[in-house]
């Protein structure tokens, strides 16, 4: 039996848990599979584990500033869609068995409707000035990431005297 | 004469490659110092607004501006003010991404020592704050354009 590939409505709230190794084996699995088969997920969990590694080296780097606001807004419709089908499904489950004739009739009607147009993938808007840091180190400074909304420019702010940044 | 048209597309496309593999990528370097208040520079006015949101500073003003043609896994080295040094290797393009290697260094110190990949034409900033340009900051601008 081929394996159902995780889809990114399903991946995405769970990236965080991903990260901090908090998922079940399984779990951990497919999300590792989805990551590798998704650009925009692969990038999301990089910035993730960057921050992540930061922010465990220098306790002051600043979590806040990581603009996750695009990725929000673009998954935001498929998060609600997904939530509306669970809800669908739980309440079909619970339904007496003449809920069951009415599940065949509306299958088939939905059937003999045609092809339905299939929901494009989730793409998450690429900034012009996006950058993902893979791998960041510093010389006894203080330093922070800061990421500007609109355009995704991102600053490395660091303090080479160890004092408290601007 | 099949042949000889055989021979000249794969000659074409061997050198179309390697010319491809030899073009560097442009990096470009600017060292602008951020302050309280004073004139700000006026090839910066479009960004400004930008530069404050992020570093809370008012006034920009160039010091520098180096743009320079980098080859692939070759480390560069671009002077600025007050003896620091930003080295930057191109390692490669994916997908619309400039992999770099990036460090700015202050005397044997390295400030900052990063990866990172960056949007092709699109710039990041790093900021140095230290006691050469108080109660102002460094900021370097890099960009990269293939």
């Amino acid at each position: 039996m081929a394996e159902r590939v995780m889809t990114c409505e399903e991946a995405a709230p769970l990236l965080d848990a991903f990260v901090d190794a908090e998922l079940e084996g399984a779990t951990l699995i497919d999300v590792a599979r989805h990551a590798a088969s998704c650009r925009a997920c692969d990038g999301t969990l990089q910035e993730r584990i960057a921050l992540h590694e930061t922010l465990g080296r220098h306790g002051r780097a600043d979590a806040d500033s990581v603009d996750l606001s695009g990725l929000w807004t673009a998954l935001e419709p498929q998060l609600a869609q997904a939530d509306a089908r669970r809800a669908w499904r739980r309440r079909l489950r619970s339904a007496p068995v003449w809920g069951g004739a009415l599940a065949i009739a509306a299958s088939a009607l939905f059937f003999l409707s045609g092809p339905q147009q299939a929901t494009p993938p989730t793409r998450v808007a690429v900034r012009p000035n996006q950058a993902v840091i893979e791998r960041i180190d510093s010389e006894g400074g203080r330093f922070e990431l800061r990421r500007e909304r609109k355009n995704g420019t991102t600053l490395i702010m660091v303090s080479a005297m160890g004092d408290d940044l601007p | 004469m099949r042949r000889v048209a055989l021979v000249s597309i794969c000659v074409v496309t061997v050198l179309s490659l390697t010319s491809r593999q030899a073009v560097a990528l442009e990096v470009q370097i600017t060292a602008v110092e951020a302050s309280y208040d004073g004139p700000s520079d006026p090839r910066l006015l479009n960004m400004r607004p930008r530069l404050r949101r992020l570093v809370g500073y008012r006034a920009f003003r160039v010091l520098q501006d180096e743009k320079r043609n980098c080859a692939w896994q070759s480390l560069a080295a671009f002077s600025l003010p007050g003896g620091r040094l930003v080295h930057v290797m191109p390692k490669g393009m994916r997908d619309g991404e400039v992999m770099m290697h990036v460090q700015v260094v202050n005397g044997p110190r390295s400030l900052v020592d990063t990866d990172l990949r960056l949007q092709n034409r699109g710039y990041m900033l790093i900021g140095v704050d230290d006691d050469v340009h108080a109660p102002g900051i460094l900021l370097i601008m890099l960009k990269a354009v293939e």
